[in-house]
């Protein structure tokens, strides 16, 4: 563990010069009043306090983000993204469940290098529904929570008003007891990686 | 790992980074004197948990640390986050000061307060996945980095205005000394960059503006309903007011804040603190009648032999000061609260071993003090708040705690204190009856109390 933490800190040795690098000859990211909007790729972890394993599932993901400029470096916002897989289960060999995952999060995105490279963090609420089809109609369960949200992305400008911004995020949603037909299931997490790519307006 | 070897290791780092980023605009909550090195701040936070993982596999032969290695971060990245099991202290007190490290190591750093909250967040993602061998633990990644930015920016401000950049001799390694506790990130930079001797400016966080300390020592006398029982415990409290919302123009974050730790035999019973993270005035300075409106970020830890409650929270609402002539005043404040992550006892219930619930919530808090040239001596307070739990029972939970606490001064700064309190909980399971408890709680102090207010901010 030591060899490796070390090597990340090399890394971050090598790579830091080079991300401040072109510093002085870029002019901030993003001024005043901003908003971003981004889809991409998905990826999905629930466990509970009583799952034996973890169910993994693949779907598609987005999020919308708002925000202004507190200072040179670092962007306020608030940022709303979501999952959503129609083939989920609980079990390995269930498809059934329609699985939807939101956050709503008060986030921090911070630009240590004026390169387009920032580091994200936010907190706020989470829900997670999940439809089982039944009949004609459908039972839906519902779980409110905490969301988390943590990732890293890259700005790269296009013009004064536009950018496109890559990312690569987790949202974690502690969403509490989900009832399902079959049964309770406690204390559900649902982890999400996203990658996805975004239009940023300013 | 040795502390000598990580010191080796920090001063390395320090070396290899020789030119610092200059800030690149005046912001009131980064250090005039501290420039900006963004990459050793992130290096730093990393190194906390090599050092911390490394004392523990090392010095205390714990397993979880030992056995962190590429299997259980390969396990760890597969399976996710589960809540974990451990005492109430170590995650609601112990996670948090451990994640005020990673935000120091921004803020020793040149970093504002917002800047070094992703470095809390950063390392104590990093720890969960990597550190220890157990699974990563949602509870703690939310308690250590949002509890860790809270108790960091006060210990961070308490730590900046112990020390004194412009004393000398043995007075100034005692303060360096002293700050260490609250800030070891702080203290150890400074300490390789050779600020415990050089002279200079001190850091705007130095100066606390209008304050009020005050430090209790007496007993305190709980009853608890479910036992039927009283016990007296000796207990010391300090009170601690940094800035005023109503004096002090918003500049940063918690720019103001307020402080209470008590201790008593039981150990460390509360830590309380709600920093300003933004506010405005709503009239004018001058104004004889003084309100502004304010969002503070809260930490709350509560454990006693009788109950347990915390968790991190944001309130907003409004401060009030209505001028009564003569120096004295009344100070209201009103205030609606989102618990983003709390955590109540739960007798009976939990998860595991764990005897306490996780959940979000609500809150609403209402003060009325009495006050006279800026000090307080009658205080009225009641609160309310919901916990909806997500671990542990299936349970929604509903707190209400308030009182009366009254300072008579008799010398000089010495006063006599009685404080009467009452908490009551009336917790709904859906799968066992509701349970309904009350804490009645009476305190007898004897108080020492510091106060001063800039000349220009006088009470009329």
């Amino acid at each position: 563990m030591r060899s490796a933490a070390c090597g990340a800190l090399a890394a971050l040795v090598m790579l830091g010069p080079g991300l401040g690098g072109g510093a002085a000859a870029q002019r901030r990211h993003r001024t005043g009043l901003w908003g971003e909007l981004g889809a991409g790729a998905a990826h999905s972890r629930v466990t509970c306090s009583t799952c034996t394993d973890v169910v993994r599932s693949s779907g598609s993901g987005g999020y919308i983000r708002i925000g202004g400029v507190l200072s040179d470096r670092v962007l306020l916002g608030v940022e709303s993204a979501g999952f959503l897989d129609e083939a989920f289960g609980f079990t390995a060999d269930d498809t059934s469940i329609v699985a939807e995952m939101e956050t709503i999060t008060v986030v921090v995105l911070w630009f240590p290098w004026r390169s387009g490279v920032f580091l994200k963090g936010g907190t706020g609420v989470a829900q997670g529904r999940f439809t089982v089809p039944s009949g004609s109609a459908a039972d839906t369960s519902k779980g409110t929570g905490i969301g988390m949200t943590l990732g890293l992305g890259l700005d790269w400008r296009v013009s004064r008003k536009f950018a496109v911004t890559a990312n690569a995020a987790a949202f974690i949603t502690g969403i509490g007891d989900v009832i399902l037909p079959a049964g309770r299931v406690d204390d559900v997490i649902a982890t999400t990686y996203h990658a996805t790519i975004g239009v940023t307006i300013r | 790992m040795r502390p000598p070897r990580s010191l080796a290791v920090l001063a390395v780092l320090t070396l290899l980074f020789p030119a610092p980023v200059p800030a690149l605009q005046t912001d009131s909550t980064r250090s005039a004197a501290t420039s900006q090195r963004p990459l050793l701040a992130v290096g730093q936070t990393l190194l906390i948990n090599v050092f911390v993982n490394r004392f523990d596999a090392w010095a205390l032969r714990e397993d979880w640390a030992a056995n962190a290695g590429s299997q259980s971060w390969s396990r760890n990245i597969r399976l996710g986050w589960e809540w974990d099991e451990n005492s109430f202290s170590t995650n609601l007190f112990a996670h948090p000061y451990h994640g005020g490290l990673y935000f120091n190591a921004g803020r020793s750093n040149g970093l504002d307060y917002w800047e070094s909250a992703t470095l809390a967040l950063l390392g104590s993602w990093t720890w969960e996945y990597f550190g220890e061998s157990n699974r990563p633990s949602l509870n703690d990644f939310f308690m250590t980095s949002i509890g860790g930015i809270a108790l960091g920016e006060v210990f961070h401000r308490v730590g900046a205005t112990i020390r004194d950049n412009g004393a000398t001799g043995r007075r100034r390694t005692w303060r360096e000394i002293a700050a260490l506790p609250f800030d070891p990130m702080g203290g150890v930079n400074r300490l390789l960059r050779g600020q415990w001797t050089a002279r200079g400016p001190n850091p705007p966080e130095h100066d606390l503006g209008a304050f009020l300390l005050r430090v209790h020592g007496g007993a305190r006398i709980v009853a608890d309903s479910i036992t039927d029982s009283v016990a007296t415990l000796p207990v010391a409290i300090v009170d601690l007011r940094y800035g005023d919302p109503l004096r002090r123009p918003y500049g940063a974050p918690f720019d103001v804040f307020g402080a209470r730790i008590m201790v008593s035999s039981a150990g460390l019973n509360a830590l309380r603190t709600a920093g300003r993270l933004f506010g405005t005035d709503l009239n004018r300075p001058a104004a004889r009648h003084r309100h502004a409106f304010a969002v503070n970020q809260r930490f709350d830890f509560i454990s006693n032999p009788a109950h347990q409650i915390g968790g991190q929270s944001v309130e907003a609402g409004f401060y009030s000061l209505w001028q009564l002539g003569r120096g004295f005043g009344v100070r209201t404040q009103v205030f609606g609260s989102g618990i983003l992550l709390g955590a109540i006892d739960a007798p009976g219930a939990g998860f595991g071993e764990r005897n306490y619930d996780f959940g979000p919530g609500a809150g609403l808090r209402l003060e009325l003090g009495l006050e006279r040239r800026g000090v307080t001596f009658l205080t009225v307070h009641s609160q309310a708040a919901y916990v909806h739990a997500v671990s542990g029972a299936s349970a929604d939970h509903y707190i209400g705690f308030g009182g009366v606490e009254l300072t008579v001064p008799i010398v000089r700064r010495l006063g006599l204190g009685v404080h009467a309190t009452h908490f009551s909980r009336a917790s709904q399971y859906s799968d066992r009856p509701d349970d309904a408890r009350d804490f009645p709680e009476l305190r007898l102090l004897l108080n020492w109390t510091a106060a001063s207010r800039p000349a220009a901010a006088q009470t009329r």
